[in-house]
């Protein structure tokens, strides 16, 4: 366990909980005080060609990132969360490409970024942490060489200067520095090897921090130590953070807002207090009732009925395995709706009373 | 054009093939001229209506020889690349279906064996058994026999592992029937391909041989023997070397359209 | 690492043992009488007697078993005959002829790399793009030229209608440009296919996805983070296909004129000049066994995974 285990007990750990408040705090938000949104998705179409023929995997998606602000993306595996964020960075697999839409980021439209730009932005202003920890790296480089690297291309510092600033960055998430420079990612553990992914992502103090996944492929005491980093080091740094997620339970500790994906749309997203107290959409409600306390309900707790991952094509996409489904939801598109200030959902039963979702019933409902 | 060879490479190269065929077969009828024939008093000739590729430096026709060559060609990779299946298969089945001591022994002699450059193999043996193109089929099957062997002992030795084949040994196939029924038709498409690729390897190798005075010897019209030749004119009758080389060219292209080909549409590997 | 080099050391002894006893074999049951050969008796009449003093003289006479042994221990202490025909030590003969070997190979490689790399890299990064597609066809028509008959065009154009290269022998640099090009372009097409799949392999890789997150130009990403993957299977090939190589080389110094070990073998084959046959036979073998040992350790040196595991 090595270095993970240090983390919980040290410093960063104990100071972050008043920086937190402050920032999703009741005074101002940066939208009232006039902040441009660090990123800003508008009616986003991800498609698997071209042209708008090929299947659809993002649809008419809106996503605001206020700077400071984390939020969570949560989804099954093909929601098209992990597109998403793909997209955000301009680094779309092949065969994918965005039909519609556009991508804001700091108010600029990154379709007009030439790609010299594109780059001169990611890794600066924009940082990913991938899922996959153990390809972070260039397993035939010397992490040090490739942080230094790193910092060289987008700062033009010399090698010493550079040198200095990946020690210090190591050193923050909590890494024997000297050593890890010198060594090559596949000698590092799980743990360890993320921590070096984070600490490359926020070296350069970026305004926005893709995090897709950073903890799935990760144990969960590890998974929980690399999260509370996450968390104090956007603090520290004022980092916004766009937190994909398949785990809407990961996310509610830390997440200012969530963002819930299914089929490719976003069927319900509101800060996360509302969102856990007064969920609309019938997924929501699926995905916060599994996380009810096991102690109290054990027999009530159930799983999401139908195939995971099964998409109407038209209409409603939760459609095939919603159980308050009508007859609208199978061919009407559903709109986005206001629930509330900043609390959205696209269900046509929204202003209605939904009733039990079956065996379990809602508790906690206002 | 790209475009148009990946979709065709198959049938271009079956396309030579078949020409080669069509003038081993038809040519002796359709050109008038014995392509032995040493006629000193029309030695290299510039093409006209009787001769219509020239004549060479003995007064022979030039496309009587190169018809000739072509069945030389023909003859000698077949003969050769059916010798190099006839063993490597049957090899490679028995080494892979069997295992144990069968299989050591036979992977021993392929580790010998590949460890070496076939064409060094082949020049030492055709150096040691003295020049002449028989020599040379003998050390091209010697060498050539052991990617057979390997891919299908490959091929074997994942397959058997799989619940058909024990199935069909439990049910109480014999072991032959299940070789033949189930394990080499897994292995063919591969084969096929290395087939391919190796022909034109092969007529590469017989030319280069017998280029270098090791293979087919004169008279013989064999291309590459026919290059040896045209190689002391090459200053005063340049077109002379362009025939030959120009057929092998096209020939050796035809077999590696062909590999191509068959391995996209096969969904096998294999690389020139 | 040590272990690495002992049983390649071992697989040199193996395969030392089975070609001097192969070849050893192979010679004396060849047609031909080696001793008519020396005595140069096809027209001159020779008296039985002379005949049977120069086969005694040879040890021709001995037992296979015992004429093997000794010429084994022989070649132990690198001592492989007397030609028949210069009566040169094979050894001197081999070690005179190795340096153009070895510099017509080189040559060869650096033709083959100046094609094969740039392009490479062109059609892996344009998959399925005009420069793949054109590269293909290059490579498709580079592997299907018989290289001798390339090598004589050549000469025929920029030796003999132009003038502007030399055509025969070594003498410095200008002579190792045609040869170089002949034995280049014939292996410029394999290794052009083999390093665009193994670098469309390794662009596909998470790293390098990573490397582009972190903002780094393309070029950079391909050079200095995707290349290097790319190129292991080109270097564990180059390994294998040695064989092509020298074979290669045989030909180029035919047509050339090039006085290295392939012409040297040929002349040896036509005139059955059985030790120096053996001889190149033996160092080609040997050769080839020591280059796999620097293939793998190159490999290694590559991918440091590997150093790793071990």
């Amino acid at each position: 366990m090595g270095f993970d285990g240090m983390l919980t007990s040290g410093k960063m750990g104990m100071n972050k909980r008043k920086s937190e408040r402050t920032s999703t705090g009741t005074k101002t938000t940066p939208a009232e005080r006039n902040i441009p949104p660090v990123l800003q998705i508008d009616d986003l179409s991800i498609h698997t060609r071209a042209d708008s023929s090929g299947k659809r995997l993002v649809r008419n998606l809106n996503l605001t990132i206020q700077p400071g602000e984390m939020v969570a993306l949560i989804g099954e595996s093909g929601s098209g969360k992990s597109v998403t964020a793909s997209a955000v960075t301009g680094l779309l697999p092949a065969p994918l490409s965005m039909s519609g839409g556009r991508i804001l980021f700091q108010g600029r439209d990154t379709a007009t970024l030439t790609s010299p730009e594109r780059r001169a932005m990611l890794g600066k202003e924009i940082s990913v942490v991938f899922q996959d920890y153990a390809g972070s790296f260039t397993p035939f480089i010397k992490i040090g060489k490739q942080l230094i690297e790193m910092i060289r291309r987008h700062m033009g510092w010399n090698k010493t200067t550079a040198r200095v600033l990946a020690t210090q960055a190591l050193e923050q998430v909590e890494l024997a520095a000297e050593r890890v420079m010198d060594s090559y990612l596949f000698q590092l553990s799980g743990g360890q090897q993320q921590r070096v992914a984070i600490a490359a992502a926020l070296m350069l103090e970026p305004d926005l921090l893709i995090a897709d996944e950073p903890t799935t492929a990760l144990d969960t005491l590890t998974g929980e130590t690399i999260l509370q980093l996450i968390d104090s080091l956007r603090h520290k740094t004022k980092c916004a953070v766009l937190f994909i997620s398949h785990d809407l339970h990961h996310v509610i500790k830390r997440a200012d807002r969530i963002a819930v994906m299914y089929g490719g749309e976003i069927v319900e997203s509101g800060p996360t207090d509302v969102l856990v107290r007064e969920a609309r959409h019938p997924y929501t409600r699926f995905l916060l009732q599994s996380r009810m306390d096991l102690a109290d309900v054990p027999a009530r707790l159930q799983s999401i009925p139908g195939e995971p991952g099964a998409v109407s094509a038209c209409g409603c996409p939760f459609a095939l395995r919603c159980p308050v489904r009508i007859a609208r939801c199978d061919s009407e598109a559903v709109p986005e709706m206001m629930v509330s200030d900043g609390h959205t959902a696209r269900c046509h039963l929204i202003g209605e009373a939904q009733g039990d979702l079956g065996a379990a019933e809602i508790t906690r409902t206002s | 054009m790209a475009g148009f060879i990946n979709r065709y490479a198959v049938w271009i190269g079956l396309g030579v093939w078949l020409l080669l065929a069509v003038m081993t077969l038809l040519g002796p009828y359709l050109i008038p001229h014995d392509p032995l024939a040493v006629d000193m008093g029309k030695r290299l000739q510039t093409a006209d209506a009787t001769h219509w590729l020239g004549t060479d430096h003995f007064g022979r026709d030039v496309l009587a020889r190169l018809v000739a060559g072509a069945k030389i060609t023909l003859g000698l990779t077949l003969v050769a690349i059916s010798a190099a299946l006839l063993i490597g298969v049957p090899l490679g089945l028995l080494s892979g279906y069997v295992g144990g001591v069968v299989d050591a022994a036979v992977m021993r002699v392929v580790d010998a064996l590949v460890a070496f450059p076939d064409f060094i193999i082949a020049i030492s043996i055709a150096g040691i058994l003295g020049p002449d193109v028989t020599h040379v089929v003998i050390a091209i099957v010697l060498v050539k026999w052991i990617g057979y062997a390997r891919v299908v002992r490959g091929t074997v030795m994942t397959e058997k592992g799989k619940a058909y084949v024990l199935a069909a040994r439990v049910a109480g196939t014999p072991g032959v029937k299940t070789i033949f029924r189930h394990l080499l038709p897994q292995a063919l498409p591969e084969v096929l391909v290395l087939a391919a690729l190796d022909m034109g390897k092969i007529i590469l190798m017989i030319s280069a041989l017998s280029y270098l005075g090791l293979g087919a010897q004169p008279p013989m019209p064999e291309w590459g023997a026919m290059l040896n030749d045209a190689k002391m004119m090459f200053q005063t009758h340049p077109v002379l070397m362009i025939y030959p080389g120009v057929a092998i060219f096209l020939v050796v292209l035809g077999c590696n359209l062909l590999g191509d080909g068959l391995r996209d549409r096969l969904d096998a590997r294999g690389e020139w | 690492m040590l272990g690495l080099i002992g049983s390649r050391l071992l697989q040199m002894i193996v395969v030392g043992l089975f070609l001097t006893f192969a070849t050893f074999v192979l010679m004396k049951l060849a047609p031909g009488d080696p001793v008519k050969t020396i005595l140069n008796i096809d027209d001159v009449a020779v008296t039985q007697a002379e005949q049977e003093a120069v086969r005694q003289s040879l040890g021709l006479d001995q037992p296979l078993v015992v004429q093997y042994t000794e010429w084994f221990w022989r070649v132990v202490r690198l001592d492989l005959g007397e030609s028949y025909i210069t009566h040169r030590p094979v050894a001197d003969l081999i070690e005179s002829k190795l340096g153009a070997t070895m510099t017509v190979t080189l040559g060869g490689l650096t033709v083959m790399l100046l094609i094969a790399v740039p392009l490479g890299i062109l059609s892996a990064v344009y998959q399925n793009r005009w420069v793949d597609q054109l590269s293909r066809l290059f490579s498709l028509i580079g592997v299907s030229l018989p290289s001798f008959w390339l090598g004589l065009v050549l000469i025929y154009w920029f030796a003999y209608q132009w003038r502007l290269l030399p055509s025969m022998g070594n003498g410095g640099l200008m002579h190792l440009i045609l040869p170089s090009v002949t034995l280049g372009i014939a292996m410029a097409g394999v290794y052009t296919r083999l390093l665009r799949s193994g670098l469309i392999k390794s662009l596909a890789e998470p790293y390098v996805r990573a490397a582009r997150a972190r903002g780094l130009g393309e070029v950079r990403v391909i050079i200095v983070h995707a290349l290097r993957e790319g190129v292991l299977p080109v270097v564990t090939m180059f390994g294998m296909s040695l064989g092509s190589l020298l074979g290669g080389s045989v030909v180029v110094e035919m047509l050339f004129a090039w006085p290295g070990l392939g012409k040297m073998v040929v002349d040896a084959i036509i005139q059955r000049d059985y030790p120096v046959i053996q001889g190149y036979v033996l160092c080609t073998g040997m050769l080839v066994v020591l280059i796999n040992l620097g293939v793998d350790l190159t490999v290694r040196m590559l991918d440091p995974r590997l150093r790793w595991r071990s």
